[in-house]
C-alpha cells in the first residue's frame, strides 16, 4: 500500500509503484477525468499537476510522487467556479471534450505562473493535442480566464 | 418554409402519460394498430419536476447535435432551457418497437454524422409545438378560460388577464389526456426566437470541464475486468501461436482470450444502417485486473503471427506505383457527359495533364478505440462510445448470439469520432473478447499504437486528371482516371464543373485490391478530390495564363448556383486577394461542395470556398500564416455551433494536408504513436478567418462537419504555387520538396 495526495485528500492504492500515474488515478482510485490519449508523453490528455506544474500523467510513474500535492481536473473547482472552467463553458469552448481536461490543468499552470500570458506563452506551455481542432477557442478561454483572475485580484 | 414541416400522412404525434410525465411521440400511420401497445417511441418528456427530456438516437460526437436537438424542441416548445437534457434513445427499443425511431428518421437515424436531418429537424419542432399545445390546454381547462388567453414561456402558463401562472410539470400529466384534433402547425421561422439567433450554451458542457463526463474510457462496473488487445499486424492475417505460461504469473493476469474470425457466429440477424457488419479481426487479448496489467503482459506476451495475403503488398510505394499505374489506362466508365475522349484526341488544343495522390490516414480521435461488453448466455450488455449505436447493436447481437430483446447499448460520449466509429469493428472486436469471459464486464482497451495500425484509414487515392482548354482558355473537356484503395467517386462525379461548367466530362475508375482496410474519413474520398480537382483547376488557370479566382469566377458562372460565386468573391475581399506579397509568399484560393443528399447539384449541401497564405523560405520550410474561408449551406440554427464546426474542419484539413501520412513496410502500418505521426498544436496555427457573409438563405440547413475539410489543401497547395512555382501533387506537404531559388 502506498498513500498519495490527490486534490487535498490522501488515498491508498495498492498499485505497484511502477505504475504510471495515470492509471493510478484512472483504475485505482476512481478519478476518470485525466484521459489517456497517447500513453507516451506526447499529447497531454493525461495532464495533472504535482505541486502546482503541469505533468504528463501517463509518464510519471506512482513511485515518483512521493509526498507531491497532485491535483487533476476533479480538483480545479468544487463548483465549475473556476475563472477556466467558466470561459470554457462561455466560450463553447469543448467539442468532442475528450482533451478538454488536460488543457485546462496545463492551463492553470500557466495562469499561475504567468498570469498574463501571451500567445507565445500559451503556445510553449498548452502544447496539448486536440484533434477536434478548438485550439482558437482555447486560446481565447485562456485569456479571458487570465483576464477575470487578474480584475478579482483588483491588480 | 417548406423544408420543416411533418408529413403528416405518413406520421401522427401520440401521448401518453408516464409516472406523472407527458411524453410525447410520433407514431408511423400505418403501424398496425395494436402494434403499439407497448408504448410510444419517446422524443420528448416533460416530467412533473418540470424536467424536459429530449430523445436523442444520434450520438454525441461533439458536433453539439444533442444541444441542437433541445435547441429544435425548445424553440416551440418554449421550456426554460436549464430545465432542458438530453438523453440517448435506443436501439434496442427501436428494433422492438417496429422500428420507430428509424421509421421518422431514414435508415441512418442513429448516425452521428449530419445533425441537421430535416426529418429529425421537423419532428423535433412537432413535438415541441405538440406538447406546448396540450399544457396550453390543460392549463385552460384548470382554469376554465379559453386557450387563447395564455401564454407558454420560460416552463411557465400564463394566464394573460389574471395573471395566474402554472409550471409545465403542474400540468403535464393532464395534458397528456388531451386530444386534438389537429396539431398545430409550425411557427413561421420570422418567429423564431432561439434559432438562428443564439446558443444558449453547449449541453454537458459543465461535466467536460470538470471531469465527469463520462465516455467510453471512462466506463467503470463492479467487478470489471481490462483487456490489452492486439491484432494480426498485417490486416487480414492471422494469430499462429503465443505462449500464456509466460505471462500467466504476471500481477493481476487473468486470462488470455482469441478472436478467431472463423468461429461460427450466429444467424441472429436485425436491420442494421450499413449492410456489412464486419469481420473480427484475428487477435489476442490479455484479461487482467487493471488496465496497466493487461498492457505489460501484453507487451510481455510471446505471439507470432501468419501475414497472409497482405503480404503481397509490402510497402506504401508498391500500393502507390500499383494505382498510379491504373490511372495510365483506360478504366471502367463512371460518369461520362458529352465526348470527353473525343475532345480530348483532338490536335491543336492546349491539353493539361496530371497525376495526384493522397496517402492512407488515420482519424487518430483523441480517445483511442475502446469499449466495455459484459455478456451471458440470456443477456448482453455494451458500453459503447459509438458514432452509429445502431450498427453496434446489430453486430453485438450478432457477435453475442443473445436474443436482441436482451442486448442492450449504453451510448456513452465520444472521444471523437470523424468516422473511425461507423462501422462498429470495434464493437465487434470488444464482444468478441467479453464473450470468451461470460459473466465479467470486461473494458478492452486499444492503445494508441493498437489504434492507429489497425485503422480503418482513408482511402490512398490516385487521380490522373486531362483537360483541354477551350479557346476562352476554360477547360471543355475532363477526363479523371482515379484509382487506389478504397477510393471512390466522391468528389469527382460529384463535383460542380461536371454538372455545367464543363460540358464534355468523363470519369474512370478502378481500385488496387491491397489489404490496407479503409472506412469513411471526415468527408470520404471527397477530402482527397477536392484537393486534386482544385488543384488541378488551379494548373488549367495557370495554363491559360488566367489569375485562379477570375479563373474560377469565369468556371462557375456556368452553374446555377450564384451562392458559389458569391463565396469566391467575399473570401477573395476578406483575404486581400489580388495584394502584392513578397517573393516566396504566395496565396492560394479552392473552392468545393460537400453534399449527403444531393452531391454535385446546385443549391446543395454546404459549400467552401477558401483562401490560403504562406511562406515558403528558400529552403523549402512552408508556413501558413493565414486562412480565409467563406460558405454556404444555406441557413444556419446554431451559429457559433457552425462556427465551431467550420474552425475544426479548417484545423482538421490543414493537419489532413501537411501532416498526415501513414506508411506501409512489411505489409503493416509502420506509425503507431503522435510522435510518428505529428499533429498541429497551438503554435502551429495560422490565422483562421470565417466569413459568414456569403450565406444565401436558401431553404436548407447543410452540415457542416465535413465540408470545410476540401478546400483548405488545394488553397495552400495552390499558394505554394504562387510563392515557388512548385506545384505540388502530393499530400502531405511536409513531406514535399519545396524549396526554391
Ligand atoms: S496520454 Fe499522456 S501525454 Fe498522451
Ligand atoms: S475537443 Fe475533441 S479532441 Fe479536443
Amino acid at each position: 500500500m502506498q498513500a498519495i495526495v490527490v486534490n487535498g485528500k490522501r488515498l491508498e492504492t495498492d498499485a505497484d509503484p511502477s505504475t504510471p500515474l495515470l492509471w493510478v488515478l484512472r483504475d485505482h482510485l476512481g478519478l476518470t477525468g485525466a484521459k489517456f490519449g497517447c500513453g507516451v508523453g506526447q499529447c497531454g490528455a493525461c495532464t495533472v499537476q504535482i505541486d502546482g506544474a503541469a505533468v504528463r500523467s501517463c509518464l510519471a510513474p506512482l513511485s515518483a510522487v512521493g509526498e507531491g500535492q497532485v491535483k487533476t481536473i476533479e480538483g480545479l473547482s468544487a463548483d465549475c467556479s473556476h475563472p477556466l472552467q467558466k470561459a470554457w463553458i462561455e466560450l463553447n469552448v469543448a467539442q468532442c471534450g475528450y482533451c478538454q481536461a488536460g488543457m485546462l490543468m496545463a492551463a492553470e499552470a500557466l495562469l499561475k505562473a504567468k498570469p498574463d500570458p501571451t500567445d507565445a506563452d500559451i503556445d510553449a506551455m498548452v502544447s496539448n493535442i486536440c484533434r477536434c481542432g478548438t485550439y482558437v477557442r482555447v486560446r481565447a478561454g485562456i485569456h479571458r480566464a487570465a483576464a477575470e483572475i487578474r480584475k478579482t485580484r483588483g491588480a | 418554409m417548406n423544408a420543416i414541416s411533418i408529413d403528416r400522412r405518413r406520421f401522427f404525434v401520440s401521448v401518453a402519460a408516464v409516472g406523472g410525465a407527458l411524453v410525447v411521440g410520433v407514431q408511423p400511420r400505418n403501424a398496425a394498430a395494436g402494434a403499439l401497445a407497448s408504448g410510444i417511441a419517446p422524443w420528448l418528456s416533460i416530467a412533473s419536476d418540470d424536467t424536459v427530456t429530449v430523445f436523442v438516437a444520434t450520438p454525441e460526437i461533439g458536433n453539439g447535435v444533442l444541444t441542437q436537438c433541445a435547441m429544435l424542441v425548445a424553440e416551440e416548445l418554449g421550456c426554460a432551457w436549464s430545465h432542458i437534457h438530453a438523453e440517448p434513445a435506443t436501439p434496442t427499443f427501436n428494433y422492438l418497437n417496429g422500428e420507430l425511431y428509424t421509421k421518422a428518421m431514414g435508415r441512418l437515424g442513429f448516425f452521428a454524422g449530419r445533425s441537421t436531418t430535416p426529418a429529425r429537424m421537423t419532428t423535433l419542432l412537432q413535438v415541441g409545438a405538440s406538447a406546448r399545445e396540450r399544457l396550453r390546454a390543460a392549463a385552460a381547462q384548470r382554469w376554465q378560460v379559453p386557450v387563447s388567453e395564455i401564454e407558454a414561456r420560460d416552463s411557465l402558463l400564463r394566464h394573460k388577464s389574471s395573471g395566474r401562472t402554472l409550471r409545465y410539470g403542474e400540468v403535464a400529466e393532464q395534458a397528456a389526456k388531451v386530444s386534438m384534433a389537429e396539431e398545430p402547425a409550425l411557427k413561421p421561422q420570422s418567429q423564431w426566437s432561439l434559432l438562428g439567433k443564439s446558443r444558449p450554451g453547449k449541453l454537458g458542457a459543465a461535466k467536460v470541464v470538470d471531469g465527469s463526463a463520462v465516455y467510453g474510457m471512462d466506463v467503470r462496473l463492479p467487478g470489471m475486468l481490462y483487456a490489452a488487445l492486439r491484432q494480426a499486424p498485417v490486416h487480414g492475417g492471422r494469430l499462429k501461436s503465443y505462449d500464456f505460461e509466460a505471462i500467466r504469473q504476471m500481477p493481476g493476469v487473468h486470462s488470455v482470450v482469441v478472436v478467431d474470425p472463423s468461429e461460427p457466429r450466429t444467424n441472429i440477424k436485425v436491420p442494421a444502417p450499413l449492410p456489412d457488419l464486419t469481420q473480427a479481426a484475428s487477435g489476442v487479448a490479455v484479461v487482467a485486473e487493471h488496465y496497466w496489467q493487461a498492457r505489460q503482459a501484453l507487451d510481455a506476451l510471446p505471439v507470432a503471427w501468419e501475414a497472409g495475403p497482405g503480404a503481397d503488398w509490402a510497402t506504401h510505394e508498391k500500393i502507390s506505383a500499383a494505382a498510379l499505374a491504373v490511372c495510365e489506362a483506360p478504366a471502367k466508365e463512371v460518369l461520362s457527359k458529352g465526348d470527353a475522349l473525343g475532345r480530348l484526341g483532338q490536335a491543336g488544343a492546349k491539353t493539361v495533364s496530371a497525376a495526384y495522390l493522397t496517402p492512407f490516414c488515420d482519424h487518430v480521435t483523441m480517445e483511442p478505440l475502446n469499449g466495455t461488453a459484459l455478456v451471458t448466455p440470456e443477456r448482453t450488455d455494451l458500453w459503447h462510445p459509438s458514432q452509429n449505436p445502431q450498427q453496434a447493436f446489430a453486430i453485438a447481437v450478432e457477435e453475442s448470439g443473445v436474443h436482441p430483446s436482451n442486448v442492450h447499448v449504453h451510448q456513452t460520449l465520444v472521444g471523437g469520432g470523424f468516422g473511425r466509429r461507423v462501422h462498429c469493428d470495434d464493437v465487434r472486436m470488444v464482444v468478441a473478447v467479453a464473450r470468451k469471459v461470460p459473466g465479467r464486464p470486461v473494458h478492452v482497451i486499444w492503445s494508441r499504437e493498437e489504434s492507429m495500425r489497425q485503422g480503418r484509414y482513408r482511402p490512398l487515392v490516385a487521380t490522373k486528371m486531362t483537360a483541354s482548354l477551350g479557346e476562352d482558355g476554360l477547360p471543355d473537356a475532363f477526363l479523371a482516371r482515379y484509382s487506389g484503395v478504397g477510393a471512390s467517386t466522391t468528389g469527382l462525379v460529384t463535383c460542380a464543373y461536371a454538372n455545367g461548367p464543363i460540358p464534355n466530362f468523363r470519369v474512370e475508375g478502378q481500385t488496387v485490391p491491397a489489404h490496407i482496410r479503409t472506412g469513411p474519413y471526415r468527408g470520404p474520398n471527397y477530402n482527397a478530390h477536392a484537393f486534386m480537382v482544385e488543384s488541378f483547376i488551379d494548373e488549367c488557370a495557370a495554363a491559360a495564363g488566367a489569375d485562379p479566382l477570375d479563373y474560377r469566377l469565369k468556371l462557375l458562372a456556368r452553374f446555377d448556383d450564384p451562392a458559389w460565386t458569391k463565396c469566391l468573391k467575399v473570401v477573395a475581399e476578406k483575404s486581400g486577394w489580388g495584394g502584392r506579397l513578397p517573393r516566396g509568399q504566395g496565396r492560394g484560393v479552392a473552392i468545393s461542395n460537400w453534399s449527403a443528399t444531393a452531391p454535385g447539384q446546385p443549391k446543395e449541401g454546404t459549400t467552401v470556398a477558401a483562401v490560403a497564405r504562406v511562406e515558403v523560405s528558400r529552403a523549402g520550410e512552408l508556413k501558413v500564416r493565414q486562412i480565409d474561408m467563406a460558405f454556404d449551406c444555406g441557413q444556419v440554427i446554431d451559429r457559433d455551433g457552425v462556427l465551431a464546426q467550420l474552425e475544426g474542419g479548417a484545423v482538421f484539413g490543414l493537419n489532413m494536408s501537411l501532416n498526415e501520412m501513414l506508411t506501409i513496410r512489411d505489409g503493416q502500418v509502420v506509425e503507431g504513436n503522435y510522435n510518428e505521426y505529428p499533429m498541429l498544436r497551438m503554435g502551429d496555427l495560422p490565422d483562421i478567418r470565417i466569413h459568414f457573409d456569403a450565406l444565401s438563405g436558401n431553404d436548407r440547413y447543410s452540415e457542416v462537419g465535413e465540408p470545410p475539410v476540401g478546400p483548405i489543401g488545394p488553397a495552400i497547395a495552390n499558394a505554394i504555387f504562387a510563392a515557388t512555382g512548385k506545384r505540388i501533387r502530393q499530400t502531405p506537404f511536409r513531406l514535399q520538396d519545396l524549396s526554391w531559388a
